[in-house]
C-alpha cells in the first residue's frame, strides 16, 4: 500500500540549470523555455511534428518536474519521485477499444497510463493508478501502431488516460507524435495540471474530458489528499473552455493575432462528475451552480454509476452506491441549472 | 455485491480485453471498461436497457470482427430476436 500523508509538501528544490536532458542537450529551465516557445510558433506545422518537438521539451523537463500542480520540482531522470511516486519511465496498465465512454466519443481506443497525482480512495483502477510501476513498459510507436489498427477497425477516437497522463506528458506527446493527423484525440484528465503542462499540451487534443470530481477542497483533501482542488480545476477548466486563463498574449501584434486563433480553435471540453454517495449537495451541487455560470453551455456527463472500488471502504459514505433519491436529486439540480448534459 | 472480472484475449498488457462487473444485490449491474464483446453479451441478457442498447446498436458493425462476438454468444442466439422475457439479469445496467 502506498501511504500518502495528507498535505506532504514536496521535496526541497531542486537546482535545474545545466541539467543534460538524455539526448544529451543542454535543458536549463531558460533554453527549454526558448526552446518551447519556437515550438510552440511553429503556426501551421503538423500536429506530429509539434508534438515530437515538444515530446523532446517535455522529457528534459522531468528534470525539474512540474507538470501537475503539486509543483513538485523533482528530477525524474535521476529517479527522484514526487507525489506521483512516477520516474522517467511510462507504463499502461490497459489498451483497448471500449464503448463506455461519452457517446460521441465510442468506439475509443483507451490507453490508460500507470500512475496518478492524486489519491483518490475510490479510484476505481486504483491499484494502477496509485502504482506507476504497474502494468506494461509503454511503446510510443508500438502503442500507435495498436491505436492506427483500432482505428482501421472502426475506433472513432484514440483516448489517453491514466491514472492521470499528465505526469507522462513526455510519452504522452511522443505517442501523438505517431499517430495520424486526422486521429481525434481525447485528453482524459483529473484536470490537476499545472499551467507547463497546459503548454505543451495545446494544440495536441481535439476533446479534453476533464473530471470535475469535489465542490469543494475539504471533501478533496478528505477523498484524494489533494490541497487547493477547486482553484486548480476551475483554472484548467477555464483555460480549455474558453480561454480565460493561461493564454499569454506577447504585445508583438503578429503573436496575438496567432494566440487569438489558438482561442478560436480551443479543444471542445467536456467534463464529466462521477456522482458520490453523500455528496450531492457538497459536491455535484457547487460543482453544477459553476459550470452554469461559468462555463454556460458547456458539455456535462453527469456519470451515476458509482462502484465503491479501491479504498472506499474507509469513507462510511463510500461504501456503497448512490441511491435513486440521490440521483433525482442530481438530475433534477442539472434540469434546474439549464446544463447541457451529455450521455 | 460480487465483482467479476472477464478477459478475452486482444490488447492490454496480459495481451487481453477485460471488462468487470458488479452485480448490486437489488440486480443493477455496473461495468467499467466495457467492451463492445461485453456490451453485446449484455444486451442479449437484458435486451430492454436503454443505456447498453445505445452501446451495442450504435458501434456493433464496425468494431466486431468475424466470429468475435460468437465466442460469448452462440450464432443461433444472436439470429434470435432478444426480448426482455429471456433477460436473466433484471433491472438496468450502469456504466462507470
Amino acid at each position: 500500500m502506498i501511504g500518502i500523508v495528507q498535505e506532504r509538501r514536496p521535496p526541497a528544490r531542486r537546482k535545474a540549470v545545466g541539467v543534460q536532458s538524455p539526448d544529451g542537450r543542454d535543458s536549463s529551465k531558460d533554453t527549454l523555455k526558448r526552446e518551447f516557445q519556437l515550438a510552440g510558433s511553429e503556426t501551421g506545422a503538423p500536429r506530429s511534428v509539434l508534438a515530437r518537438e515538444r515530446a523532446r521539451i517535455a522529457r528534459a523537463m522531468l528534470a525539474d518536474c512540474r507538470f501537475c500542480a503539486h509543483n513538485c520540482g523533482v528530477n525524474r531522470l535521476a529517479g527522484e519521485n514526487g507525489l506521483c511516486h512516477a520516474g522517467a519511465e511510462t507504463r499502461f496498465f490497459s489498451a483497448q477499444t471500449e464503448v463506455a465512454d461519452e457517446q460521441e466519443l465510442v468506439p475509443a481506443f483507451n490507453v490508460a497510463l500507470s500512475g496518478c497525482d492524486l489519491r483518490c480512495d475510490f479510484c476505481i483502477t486504483g491499484a494502477s493508478s496509485w502504482n506507476p510501476r504497474a502494468g506494461a513498459g509503454f511503446d510510443a510507436r508500438a502503442m500507435a501502431k495498436q491505436a492506427r489498427a483500432a482505428l482501421a477497425g472502426g475506433a472513432r477516437t484514440i483516448q489517453l488516460l491514466g491514472g492521470e497522463p499528465t505526469v507522462h506528458l513526455p510519452a504522452a506527446l511522443e505517442f501523438v507524435s505517431w499517430l495520424p493527423e486526422t486521429a481525434r484525440l481525447v485528453w482524459k484528465t483529473n484536470a490537476h495540471g499545472s499551467a507547463q503542462a497546459r503548454e505543451l499540451l495545446d494544440g495536441m487534443f481535439d476533446v479534453w474530458l476533464a473530471d470535475f470530481k469535489f465542490g469543494n477542497d475539504d471533501c478533496a483533501r478528505r477523498l484524494a489528499k489533494v490541497p487547493d482542488y477547486v482553484r486548480i480545476v476551475r483554472e484548467n477548466l477555464l483555460w480549455v473552455g474558453n480561454g480565460k486563463v493561461g493564454v499569454q498574449a506577447s504585445a508583438c501584434p503578429g503573436n496575438t493575432l496567432k494566440r487569438e486563433l489558438q482561442r478560436v480553435a480551443r479543444p471542445e471540453l467536456i467534463v464529466r462528475h462521477l456522482l458520490m454517495p453523500g455528496h450531492v449537495e457538497c459536491c455535484w451541487h457547487p460543482v453544477a451552480e459553476w459550470l452554469a455560470a461559468e462555463l454556460p453551455g458547456v458539455k456535462v456527463n453527469l456519470r451515476f454509476g458509482f462502484w465503491p472500488a479501491w479504498q472506499a471502504a474507509r469513507h462510511p459514505e463510500l461504501r456503497g452506491t448512490v441511491s435513486t433519491p440521490e440521483n433525482d436529486r442530481a438530475a433534477e439540480l442539472a434540469r434546474r441549472l439549464g446544463l447541457n448534459l451529455v450521455p | 455485491m460480487k465483482k467479476h472480472r472477464f478477459k478475452k484475449g486482444s490488447a492490454s498488457p496480459g495481451n487481453e480485453q477485460v471488462s468487470e462487473l458488479l452485480i448490486l444485490p437489488d440486480g443493477r449491474i455496473l461495468v467499467h471498461n466495457l467492451t463492445q464483446t461485453f456490451a453485446e453479451l449484455l444486451h442479449e441478457l437484458n435486451s430492454g436497457d436503454e443505456q447498453i442498447a445505445s452501446r451495442v446498436l450504435h458501434h456493433s458493425l464496425p468494431l466486431r470482427e468475424p466470429g468475435r462476438a460468437d465466442l460469448l454468444v452462440s450464432p443461433a442466439a444472436r439470429q434470435r430476436r432478444p426480448t426482455k422475457s429471456k433477460a436473466q439479469l433484471r433491472n438496468h445496467s450502469n456504466i462507470s
